[in-house]
């Protein structure tokens, strides 16, 4: 199994993580949210075939925030496009509030989509006719217990760009869009792929500093992919990730601001 | 999920529809001309037919007519009656015009075939005429306007439709009715009575006093009329209503109109659905980044499937109301005016077509609702994730093509946008052979006409065909001395002394039920043994077939026919033995000897002459008919006339169809490549360069594929002319295409493709470097 270090780097705001059991005899919450046994996954046939991912097992509680870190091709993508289920595994098992991933059909795994997913992608993919404020709608539009898409714009200071459309936006404006579509359905889950990616230094510490505040105010599950490692001391855990299996796991007791990030 | 929140893609609908105005345009444009052009003519064809089968009672249409060499006696008239029919005098005179048209002039009906007035008023004084409405409209013949015939000179007080002519036939016989040449009118009694009544044809209408129930039984009795009549009087000619030209001609010409029309229709949903197919690929492949993450957010497939089905939908259902609105109004005329073009047809009050609007609405809707709904439920069906990869095609990640660096770079580039858009040239292939198709059936039916016109100048027996008033019914050899007596008198007063004349002789006979597509009648000429006219080496009991009966019923050398007599329950075999080149019509050669000997004809029996000059020394009376150019391309002149409206339609939609076709698929060419466009935009391309490369790539494929589709339409087109006219027309004309008209057809693809072009060069210069910038999508 992997090696897990501790780094503690203090309390982050107000949230107190806990774990009731383990040896470190840490105190924070252990209900677990996701569980991955075992994921394989290869692509290509025959001589060109690769293995991405090699017998991957984690568990990722409620209410944490975790950063999938690698350089390109270790397989952190296709390892977070399995937990979205957009995506399928050769073998293992993922069990998502208990419930086996695997058994679910196409319709089954469009509802877990649906319930308890937000998804925000290096490249926004905002719709280009709806404005802002109508790309934030299209999320809450399937979640059960919507948040205010008001109090979303202002979260996200869209406020006044509300009635823009996608193409009159910076990159950064453009990715806040669509965050504010990931989390206005207030999923329990919210997967991040490079949210930073195609942003600047500045644009991406402040994008971050968003998803800290989700994850703060909201108590929000994060799994945020990524191959900046300085981003890596924000999360609770950080698990790096090279050819397909997992290097190391890193748990931070306390969680660097966003605000203090440097790269 | 809450229901009664409103899906916030909705708000999409009128952008899309703004952002994508042209498409959504032209597919509206092209629904609406097509619904409600072929509404219109569903519901006219269905008004007119209404009419025109409500016409045999409204207007009491006779049974049938027979035509005698003299007035009948009452006691005659008494014994036919006694056959279970009623007689009428349908007694007429034919007059020839200053023009050189023929009127076939009534006394006005006042007890069968009464006429229709559609304009102006009834004969009520002496020098009063009604004529023909259709007639009178190819003449340019108005009310007032004042004819000569003789010395007499009558004024037009009406125009009127007679039921028993709805297609101008001058003879039962005639492959085509004439509505330019031949007219009918009616004058009042006294005016009729004033007629010398030598020059009176003794035409007798009749009704059944106990109408037969079905076509079959109909048969029956009128065969069985036929013998009764002919024991009584002398038969010149017996024509039953079911075999009367004139009056059943319209009826089945107006089936077969709606059925060209449905065909057309549906090769127009097909393209349109075909269109709409493309273009939703083209959405798709488009917004593939934004599918694949809605889906990833957790829409489902349902939801995307409805949500690209509601704009194609409502755009389709809005053209389907206007097309219909159109289609009863405006349109409605136009082709309510085709057909007045064609026929004599009476008054019509338009009918709500329930099977219009299930055939040009409910049925393309359903089928582009369907159509869209499979293509995107397939389209659909790959996961978010290779949505948001943009793997679209199902086959694994091409391999680049190797392209030798030798060859220069701008073909290696054009060669590498072929190779990209392939799968949409594909398209643009299925979609140029539809629409040239389209065109070709425009073009091809003036340009057949035109060809057998030009052809039968050269093509004709003889300058001037004389047949004499000679029936056969005479010759047989089974009557009596005074038949003979009268035969020896009429062959002698039928002789002449001009050097060009050669006798001939014939005899009609019938294609059986059942032989052919079509049942019509055959010439059997009998000819003289090496025959100035007519260039076989027929020996003794051979038979040969013109080239036009052998191409309509694809006979052969060696093939063994079947024909039957007319009125009489007899069937004849004949082994062919040659075909002669004549298209001027479907008959069979014969010597004269072998005809008469088959037949039971006196020895010497003759029908009359062939000529290259006009006979002039037998009696007018004696002749009952002169075959020259102007009567064989009758049949051409008259589909020229009555189609020809139809044609420029058809021609003009065919245009607009290719263009809109041309313009979606290379538009989509061009959507594909905006966002490499905008790229080499930046790097420095000019808009005339970055054209040069995208559109040169373009136009190379569409005229390739122009030209590469000319042979498969025209194929095509033969089967559908073929099996077309081969049903519907009496007589016959090939199936030859000039090669102009394929120069023509290749032109309107090119000159509209050089607009569209044009249009899309214009939208390269429109897309903004900042696309290739700003990754939006």
């Amino acid at each position: 199994m992997e090696d897990i270090k501790d780094i503690r780097h203090g309390t982050v705001g107000s949230r107190q993580l806990t774990e009731k059991t383990g040896e470190s005899g840490k105190t924070m919450e252990t209900t677990v949210l996701l569980e991955l046994r075992d994921i394989r996954k290869a692509f290509g046939k025959g001589e060109n075939r690769v293995e991405v991912l090699r017998g991957i097992s984690l568990d990722v509680k409620k209410g944490e925030f975790c950063v999938l870190l690698g350089p390109s091709g270790s397989g952190k993508s296709t390892l977070l496009n399995i937990i979205g289920g957009i995506d399928s595994t050769d073998s293992g098992e993922i069990l998502i509030g208990g419930e086996r991933m695997s058994a679910m059909g196409e319709k089954e795994l469009t509802r877990y989509r649906r319930r308890h997913l937000g998804y925000i992608f290096q490249m926004y993919n905002l719709i280009p006719n709806l404005t802002v404020r109508e790309n934030i709608e299209v999320g809450a539009y399937l979640g059960r217990d919507p948040l205010d898409v008001d109090e979303i714009l202002h979260t996200l200071g869209l406020y006044e760009h509300r009635r823009k459309l996608p193409n009159q936006l910076s990159g950064g404006q453009q990715q806040r869009t669509s965050i504010g579509r990931a989390i206005i359905k207030n999923p329990d889950i919210l997967l991040c792929d490079e949210p930073t990616g195609a942003l600047d230094y500045n644009t991406s510490r402040e994008i971050l500093r968003l998803i800290e505040k989700i994850s703060l105010q909201y108590g929000t599950t994060i799994i945020m992919v990524t191959h900046n490692e300085a981003i890596g001391a924000m999360a609770d855990t950080v698990i790096r990730l090279r050819d397909g299996s997992i290097r190391d796991r890193t748990v931070n007791v306390t969680r660097m601001p966003a605000d203090q990030l440097e790269w | 999920m809450k229901k009664n929140r409103q899906n916030p893609l909705r708000k999409r609908y009128l952008r899309e529809l703004r952002g994508d105005f042209g498409k959504y345009l032209v597919i509206f444009i092209l629904l609406v001309f097509t619904i409600g052009l072929i509404s219109g003519f569903l519901v006219a064809d269905g008004s007119m037919i209404i009419a025109y089968n409500e016409s045999f009672e409204k207007y009491r249409i006779e049974d049938g007519n027979f035509q005698t060499d003299d007035e009948i006696s009452r006691a005659n008239r008494r014994k036919i009656e006694k056959s279970g029919v009623i007689l009428y005098d349908n007694f007429y005179i034919e007059k020839k015009l200053k023009d050189g048209n023929t009127l076939r002039i009534f006394k006005n009906r006042e007890e069968i075939n009464l006429l229709c007035l559609m304009e102006g008023r009834f004969p009520e004084k002496r020098g009063d005429l009604v004529i023909d409405r259709m007639y009178a409209d190819n003449n340019g013949i108005h009310v007032g306007d004042e004819l000569q015939f003789g010395k007499s000179i009558f004024v037009v007080t009406g125009l009127v439709a007679f039921p028993d002519y709805s297609a101008l036939f001058q003879n039962n016989s005639d492959a085509m009715f004439d509505a330019v040449k031949f007219g009918i009118g009616a004058v009042g009694r006294e005016d009729f009575d004033s007629f010398a009544s030598d020059e009176l044809t003794w035409c007798y209408s009749w009704k059944y006093a106990d109408p037969p129930g079905s076509k079959e039984e109909e048969k029956k009795v009128s065969d069985r009329l036929m013998e009764d009549v002919a024991d009584i009087i002398y038969l010149e000619d017996f024509i039953p209503r079911y075999m009367n030209q004139a009056i059943q001609f319209t009826g089945e010409d107006m089936g077969g109109d709606r059925a060209m029309m449905l065909m057309l229709l549906y090769i127009i949903i097909v393209i349109v659905a075909f269109v709409f197919m493309i273009t939703v690929r083209d959405t798709i492949a488009r917004e593939a980044s934004v599918i694949g993450t809605l889906r990833a957010s957790g829409f489902t497939k349902g939801e995307l499937v409805r949500h690209y089905m509601t704009l194609p939908v409502l755009v389709t259902l809005a053209a389907a109301i206007v097309g219909n609105v159109l289609g009863y109004t405006a349109l409605k005329e136009v082709c309510a005016g085709l057909y007045y073009a064609s026929y004599s047809l009476p008054t019509y009050v338009t009918v709500w077509n329930g099977e219009a609007f299930v055939l040009t609405t409910v049925v393309p809707v359903l089928i582009m609702l369907a159509v869209t709904f499979l293509t995107l439920q397939r389209r659909l069906r790959l996961s978010p994730l290779q949505f948001l990869r943009k793997e679209l095609s199902r086959r694994s990640r091409d391999r680049a093509l190797f392209l030798p660096s030798r060859l220069p770079f701008l073909l290696r580039f054009r060669l590498r946008i072929f190779f990209q858009n392939m799968g949409n040239y594909a398209v643009l292939l299925i979609g140029i052979l539809f629409a040239n198709l389209l065109l070709l059936f425009g073009l091809a039916l003036p340009a057949v006409l035109d060809r057998y016109q030009e052809s039968m100048k050269d093509n004709m027996l003889c300058d001037y065909q004389y047949y004499l008033k000679i029936p056969a019914y005479r010759m047989d050899r089974d009557y009596e001395f005074d038949k003979i007596l009268s035969f020896s008198f009429l062959r002698t007063a039928t002789m002449t002394s001009n050097k060009d004349a050669e006798p001939f002789a014939s005899y009609t006979l019938r294609i059986p039920e059942g032989e052919a597509l079509r049942v019509e009648d055959i010439n059997v000429y009998g000819i003289k043994k090496n025959s100035r006219y007519i260039h076989i080496p027929i020996r003794r009991g051979e038979i040969w077939v013109s080239s036009a009966y052998a191409d309509k019923c694809r006979i052969s050398e060696g093939d063994t026919i079947r024909l039957r007599e007319p009125y009489e329950d007899r069937t004849y075999e004949f082994h062919v033995d040659g075909i002669y080149d004549y298209m001027g019509g479907l008959c069979m050669f014969m010597r004269m000897e072998d005809l008469c000997e088959r037949f039971g004809l006196f020895e010497d029996y003759r029908s009359g002459y062939f000529s290259d000059s006009r006979i002039t020394d037998v009696s007018r009376d004696l002749i009952a008919s002169v075959i020259d150019y102007d009567a064989l391309i009758k049949i051409s002149r008259q589909l020229d006339v009555s189609m020809g409206g139809m044609m420029v339609v058809v021609d003009g939609f065919s245009v607009v169809l290719f263009m809109i076709l041309i313009y979606l698929l290379s538009r989509i060419v061009i959507e594909k490549n905006a966002h490499a466009i905008s790229m080499t935009k930046i790097l420095g391309y000019t808009d005339g360069e970055i054209a040069g490369l995208y559109i040169w790539t373009t136009s190379v494929v569409t005229v390739l594929l122009l030209l590469v589709t000319i042979p498969a339409v025209n194929a095509i087109m033969e089967l559908i002319f073929r099996n077309y006219l081969a049903a519907r027309m009496t007589g016959w004309i090939t199936y030859d295409i000039p090669r102009s008209v394929f120069y023509k057809m290749f032109l309107i693809g090119t000159v509209t493709y050089a607009a569209v072009a044009a249009f899309e060069i214009r939208k390269i210069r429109a897309i903004p470097m900042t696309d290739a910038l700003k990754d939006v999508m």
